[in-house]
């Protein structure tokens, strides 16, 4: 059944619009997913390599957090794309910190892959943990607003 | 968020343009007492690498007053080691390090960035024969003595044993004297630990002057234990090795990458130049010259220079660390020696009980150190004022690398031979014209 011409924009149905998407299907939760998991693995590995001392857990680390940037190049490409991509994405505050927040987050992670291509204990223990402990709280927020653009704002749901 | 990575990237390239600012040379730190700053830590470790450009035609290194060289032999396939036969044939290790495995994406990186100071030919695996029959000081025979080697590097021979020192094991050759090929099958003395990471590869060798025992210096497996501990059993240590039985034993500990041994002349004693730790700074650690004591531990990985804690090690042991002693000798951070040899001769203008120490050079800091050939006087035995420059100019004047120096060695002669791994070259430095022919045939061959 058509819905009335007017229905469509009364602001109720018409969510802010995900650029970009394939068929309609919004990439930027399907790739969020890579860093999140990485990151939170490097922490874990982090610590059991802290209280092991073998260099293993520090190699995984390092491997984990060069997936998950790979990851977040891709994640912050879409995001930044549907940011730009609709400005009533863009007047939600919450998009704002949930993309500084990122941001700051990827940030992190790039000075701690580097941290982490030191040699032995340093490598992890202190400023590689520190980071990676940072970059996972982050993310927890960051994370949550950006379930709260999608269920909240409907951000990329279709109409 | 664009905007936030573009400033990382920069942030990122800020760090590495504050840490490849100029460290100065390393003359304060060559001696006895070598100044030593604190060490730190980087988010990209300083690197500067020359690149590997070769010789053109007719360049030769530059050498000190008094002294010629010239080109023994050219179109070698990366030789680094050498040893000189008592009839004055040159043997060339023509050689080089495994592959190592991809542990961490930074060694994808590493092996990019050393390939780039390298040589392009490929390394021979195998030693070549030179023997020069008109006394012109250049090669005019050229065989190849013996084919199919792992990685070899030490050589030694004992009576009519030739022993050859691959990387993963100690192996045995028949030599009568004279050929110039050996036909004889190897036989095994002793596994060495090699791969299957192999890190610091090379295994340098000595035989006592009785022939009973063999020394052997077998490297770290890693900068700092980054390979994990397990990795370094009976690594960084001088193995000593019953040459009758193969029963071997650590006769000294702790010296990260023993590349050469000699014999003093004036004590007897052993002494090994050693390539100390990377990456806490363009002026840490220094490379050494030292006397090889029994017993001693000299400090690696736990401690530098003595007893300076290295913090990149866990767990630490306080216990061992306060027995460990400093080396005698300092000849730089990152000059990277991988050729000692005694003087005993009296060809050259350099009096007999010095030592020659070749320097492959630094990859990890600038200005550039090493890459030079130098002499270390020595009075009584024990090392005695600032090493002298013997033969320089391996970097061109437009900073690329024409040669890098490695193994050296006393022809029959008294002349200084040079291994150039990246020249693919051995070079021969004897007295200028007028005293060359005053010290023809007063040499005496290497001892060991």
């Amino acid at each position: 059944m058509p819905l009335p011409p007017d229905h469509r924009h009364d602001g109720r149905h018409d969510h802010p619009r995900s650029t970009a998407s394939i068929f309609g299907h919004p990439l930027h939760p399907m790739l969020v997913p890579i860093p999140i998991t990485c990151f939170i693995g490097t922490l874990i590995t982090d610590i059991v390599y802290s209280r092991t001392y073998d260099m293993q857990w520090a190699n995984f680390s390092v491997w984990l957090l060069a997936a998950g940037l790979i990851g977040a190049l891709f994640a912050v490409i879409t995001g930044m794309t549907d940011f730009v991509g609709d400005k009533r994405v863009r007047n939600i505050a919450v998009a704002w910190v949930h993309g500084i927040g990122n941001g700051v987050a990827s940030i992190l992670a790039i000075v701690n892959v580097f941290v982490h291509s030191r040699d032995a204990y340093t490598s992890v223990v202190p400023t590689g943990l520190t980071l990676s402990v940072l970059t996972v709280a982050i993310m927890a927020v960051t994370g949550w607003l950006g379930g709260t653009l999608v269920y909240k704002h409907g951000v990329g749901v279709s109409r | 968020m664009k905007q936030l990575l573009a400033l990382a990237a920069a942030s990122t390239a800020l760090a590495l343009a504050a840490c490849s600012g100029n460290a100065g040379s390393t003359a304060a730190q060559v001696g006895g007492d070598p100044s030593l700053p604190k060490p730190k830590q980087y988010l990209f470790p300083p690197m500067k690498i020359a690149a590997a450009k070769g010789w053109g035609n007719g360049q030769t290194p530059s050498v000190a007053p008094g002294l010629k060289i010239e080109a023994v032999a050219t179109g070698l396939k990366h030789p680094r080691s050498l040893y000189v036969l008592p009839n004055g044939d040159i043997l060339v290790g023509e050689s080089d390090g495994p592959p190592e495995p991809i542990h961490r994406p930074k060694d994808i990186i590493m092996g990019l960035v050393q390939a780039h100071g390298h040589s392009p030919v490929k390394a021979a695996q195998q030693i070549t024969l030179l023997r020069d029959t008109n006394g012109d000081g250049v090669a005019d025979v050229r065989s190849l003595f013996i084919p199919n080697l792992v990685s070899p590097f030490g050589m030694t021979l004992i009576g009519h044993d030739l022993y050859v020192a691959n990387t993963d094991a100690l192996v045995r050759f028949p030599y009568q004297g004279g050929e110039t090929k050996v036909t004889g099958p190897a036989s095994k003395v002793v596994d060495l630990p090699g791969g299957p990471i192999d890190h610091h590869w090379t295994k340098s060798l000595v035989a006592s002057r009785d022939g009973t025992r063999f020394y052997v210096g077998v490297g770290s497996n890693s900068n700092i234990t980054e390979n994990g501990l397990e990795a370094e059993k009976e690594r960084a240590a001088v193995w000593e090795i019953d040459r009758a039985t193969g029963a071997h034993r650590l006769y000294a500990t702790g010296i990260r990458n023993p590349t050469s041994l000699d014999w003093n002349p004036a004590t007897g004693q052993l002494w090994a130049v050693a390539n100390e730790r990377d990456e806490i700074g363009p002026n840490l650690v220094p490379d050494y010259l030292t006397s090889v004591r029994e017993g001693a531990f000299y400090g690696w990985p736990y401690s530098y220079y003595g007893q300076h804690i290295d913090p990149r090690v866990m767990p630490q042991r306080p216990e061992l660390v306060k027995t460990a002693i400093p080396p005698d000798y300092a000849l730089g951070s990152h000059v990277a020696p991988l050729g000692l040899a005694f003087y005993t001769a009296s060809n050259l203008p350099y009096a007999a009980g010095g030592a020659f120490v070749g320097e492959h050079g630094s990859w990890d800091r600038s200005p550039f150190s090493g890459y030079k050939v130098v002499y270390v006087p020595f009075r009584g035995g024990r090392p005695a004022g600032k090493p002298q420059d013997v033969v320089t100019d391996f970097i061109g004047p437009d900073g690329n690398a024409r040669g890098r120096p490695v193994n050296v060695a006393i022809d029959k002669t008294g002349a200084l031979l040079i291994a150039d791994d990246l020249g693919n070259t051995v070079w021969r430095v004897s007295a200028a014209a007028r005293t060359a022919a005053a010290g023809t045939g007063r040499g005496k061959s290497r001892p060991g």
